[in-house]
C-alpha cells in the first residue's frame, strides 16, 4: 500500500524540468538504410553521460576528449541516440550522433560503425558554416571511413592540431572551412568516445 | 450511544459490503472532481496561452500563413505581404492600444537534413514587441535596441539547437552578412520557443522586403467592443483579421462538445453510484428488521429510526466523496498527462486545476446524491412495526 502511494505520490509530482536537446536522425528508417547498406532493421536507446557514469565518466571523457565540456547545450545530461543496427537477428553495427558547435551554427556529425568501431559512414545531418558544401560533401565524409577512434585520439581540439602521424592526419580540410573544420574533428573524436564508453568498453568489460 | 455512533458502527458491521459500497462513491467523486477541474484548467491554460501572445487581434494579408510551423509545411512559400502604412491606418483607431509590426521570412536552407529545410526568421519592432510580449525572459542578454542593427534573439529551443550563446555569431543561409546573438530566451513553453527574432527593419532590408509587413500585432483597450473593432478591420482591403477571441471560443466549443459527453458519463457513473447505495443500505435494513423493531419496541421513534438509516448513508458518501476527491488529487497529473495524450491541442500549464471551490462542489454533489438516495431505505425502516419484524424473525 504504502509502494502504491508512493507511486503515486511520484506521478503526481509535476515534471519541473526539461530535457537537453539530442542528436536524432531526422529520418531514421531512410538514414540507417543509406548509412548501413545491408542491414535489415534498427533499434533505439537513449543514453547520457549522467545516467551512463555520472561525473567519474564525465571527467573521464573530457581527458580523453583533451577538453571540457562547455557552453548551455554541452552538458552532463544531454541525451544520446543510439541506433543499434541489426542485420537478420545481428547487431552488425552502430550509428550515433553528437551535437558541435560551431562558428555559426550547430553542427550535427553522425557516425556510422562496424562492431570492432571502425567508421563505415560519416555524416552531417545539419551545419550552418561558409564552407558547408565543401563539409557535406561526400569527398569529405569518405575521408573518414576506415579510420577508428585510435586515429583521432591524438587531436587536440583546443588548439585544433593533429600530430603529423596520427591516423586522422591524412583527413583534408575543404576550402573556407576554416574553425567549423577543427569542430568536426572534435565532435567525430567526441562521437568515437562517446561510442566506446557506452558500447565498445562494457562489451570488453 | 447516539445516533451517529449506531449508525457508524452499523457500517463497521459488513466492512466488505461497506468497502464496496464507498469505492463506487469514491470512483463517481474522482470522475467529478477531475471533469471540474479539468473545465476550469483548460479554461484557464486557453486564456494564459492567449493573453501570452501579447495580442488580441492579428492581421496579416489574405491567404498568408501567419505562424512558422504552417510556412515550414508550406515549404517556405506562400507568404504575402500588407505595406507598412497599414500600422498607421490601424493604430488612428480608438479602440487600439498598441500594435506591432511583423516581418516573417523563410529561407531554404540546404544544409539542414539530408534535403534542406526550411529556415524561418521573424522580424520584430524593437520598441513596441518586447513589451507586448513582456512575459518572456532572458536567459542570456536582452532585446537589440535598434532595428537596423544585424543582432538576433534566440528562443531557447532554436538556441539550444544552433548552439547559440550571446556573442555568437549566425549566418542566414543565402546571406552573406554576420548576424550577432544578443539574447537566448528562457523556455516559454510557446511557438517563441523556436523562434529566431531579428529586428524588422534589418530583415526588410536582409531580405528586399522594404516597407512590407506580414502581420501586425494588436492589443485591444479593456474596454473596447472587440468584435466592433474587427468588422472595421474588415474593411481594409486584402487583409485577414485573426481573431484570438475566435480561436479561443472555437476550441472551447470543440471542448464543450466533448466535455457535455463525458459530464454525462459522469453522470450515469453517480447515478450507479447511487444505486449501489440504494441498494447496500437497503439490504442492511433487510438483514435488521427485526433488530429495527427491537429498537423500536424499546421506544424510538420512526424518526429516529430514518435519522440512524440515514446517517449511515451520508457517513458512506461522506467517507467515500472525500477518498474520491483525494484520488482525484493525487491523480490529477496522471489524468493531465492522459487528457494531453489524446487531445489534439492542450494550452500549457497545468490542465487540471484542483482547487477549494470545486473539491467543496464535487463533495456536495455526491454527498445530496448519495443523500437522496438514502431517503428510501430510511423510509422504509422508519416503517416497520415492531411486532411484526419481532414475529417475522421468530418464523425464519
Amino acid at each position: 500500500m504504502k509502494k502504491l502511494f508512493l507511486l503515486l505520490t511520484l506521478l503526481a509530482l509535476p515534471r519541473a524540468a526539461f530535457a537537453a536537446v539530442g542528436c536524432d536522425l531526422n529520418d531514421p528508417d531512410r538514414d540507417v538504410a543509406r548509412l548501413f547498406p545491408g542491414s535489415t532493421g534498427y533499434k533505439t536507446r537513449y543514453l547520457s553521460v549522467k545516467t551512463s557514469g555520472g561525473q567519474p565518466l564525465l571527467e573521464r571523457v573530457e581527458k580523453r576528449l583533451g577538453d571540457k565540456f562547455k557552453g548551455l547545450y554541452e552538458t552532463i545530461d544531454v541525451p544520446y541516440t543510439l541506433y543499434d543496427i541489426y542485420k537478420g537477428k545481428e547487431i552488425v553495427g552502430y550509428i550515433h550522433g553528437v551535437n558541435q558547435k560551431g562558428e555559426y551554427g550547430g553542427i550535427q556529425v553522425f557516425l556510422a560503425l562496424d562492431k570492432a568501431g571502425v567508421i563505415r559512414a560519416f555524416y552531417i545531418q545539419k551545419l550552418t558554416s561558409r564552407a558547408a558544401k565543401g563539409l557535406r560533401a561526400k569527398e569529405f565524409g569518405a575521408q573518414f571511413e576506415g579510420l577508428a577512434l585510435r586515429d583521432f585520439e591524438p587531436y587536440d581540439p583546443v588548439l585544433a592540431k593533429l600530430p603529423p602521424a596520427a591516423g586522422a592526419s591524412a583527413i583534408k580540410a575543404p576550402a573556407k572551412a576554416g574553425k567549423d573544420f577543427g569542430s568536426v574533428l572534435r565532435a567525430v573524436k567526441k562521437n568515437l568516445i562517446l561510442l566506446d564508453e557506452f558500447v565498445f568498453s562494457k562489451k570488453e568489460k | 450511544m447516539n445516533v451517529y455512533s449506531i449508525a457508524y458502527k452499523n457500517l463497521l458491521r459488513k466492512k466488505t459490503r461497506t468497502a464496496l459500497a464507498a469505492g463506487g462513491i469514491m470512483l463517481s467523486a474522482w470522475v467529478l472532481a477531475t471533469l471540474l477541474g479539468f473545465n476550469k484548467g483548460y479554461q484557464q491554460g486557453l486564456n494564459r496561452d492567449i493573453d501570452n501572445m501579447g495580442f488580441q487581434v492579428l492581421l496579416t494579408a489574405k491567404g498568408c500563413p501567419y505562424e512558422a510551423a504552417t510556412l515550414m509545411l508550406k515549404g517556405g512559400t506562400g507568404l504575402r505581404y500588407m505595406p507598412e502604412a497599414v500600422v498607421k491606418t490601424v493604430y488612428t483607431n480608438p479602440e487600439v492600444e498598441k500594435v506591432t509590426p511583423m516581418l516573417m521570412h523563410g529561407v531554404f536552407d540546404p544544409d539542414k537534413g539530408e534535403n534542406g529545410a526550411i529556415a524561418a526568421y521573424l522580424g520584430v519592432d524593437a520598441v513596441s514587441y518586447p513589451p507586448m510580449k513582456a512575459y518572456l525572459e532572458f536567459k542570456q542578454g536582452g532585446w537589440f535596441k535598434d532595428n537596423n542593427a544585424l543582432e538576433a534573439v534566440l528562443g531557447y529551443e532554436a538556441a539550444e539547437l544552433e548552439t547559440r550563446e550571446v556573442g555568437d555569431k549566425l549566418l542566414i543561409p543565402g546571406v552573406e552578412k554576420e548576424i550577432t546573438v544578443v539574447g537566448v530566451l528562457k523556455r516559454s513553453g510557446t511557438q517563441d520557443d523556436g523562434t529566431i527574432f531579428l529586428p524588422i527593419t534589418a530583415v526588410q532590408a536582409l531580405f528586399n522586403k522594404k516597407g512590407l509587413i506580414t502581420g501586425l500585432g494588436i492589443k485591444v483597450k479593456k474596454d473596447a467592443d472587440i468584435n466592433a473593432f474587427e468588422n472595421k478591420l474588415y474593411d481594409l482591403p486584402d487583409v485577414q483579421v485573426v481573431s484570438m477571441a475566435q480561436v479561443k471560443t472555437t476550441i472551447m466549443n470543440l471542448v464543450n462538445s466533448a466535455r457535455v459527453i463525458v459530464m454525462g458519463i459522469a453522470g450515469i457513473a453517480l447515478i450507479i453510484a447511487m444505486a449501489g447505495v440504494i441498494n447496500t443500505i437497503l439490504m442492511s435494513v433487510m438483514e435488521r428488521y427485526a433488530e429495527i423493531g427491537i429498537i423500536k419496541s424499546m421506544g424510538a421513534m420512526p424518526l429516529d429510526v430514518f435519522k440512524m438509516i440515514w446517517m449511515e448513508t451520508a457517513l458512506l458518501c461522506g467517507f467515500g466523496g472525500a477518498a474520491g476527491i483525494g484520488l482525484a488529487f493525487v491523480t490529477a497529473r496522471l489524468a493531465e498527462a492522459g487528457v494531453r495524450y489524446f487531445l489534439p491541442y492542450a494550452p500549457n500549464g497545468a490542465l487540471i486545476a484542483l482547487d477549494f471551490g470545486i473539491s467543496g462542489a464535487a463533495f456536495l454533489l455526491i454527498t445530496a446524491g448519495g443523500l437522496l438516495s438514502g431517503i428510501y431505505p430510511a423510509w422504509r425502516a422508519a416503517r416497520v412495526r415492531p411486532l411484526e419484524a419481532i414475529r417475522i424473525e421468530g418464523e425464519q
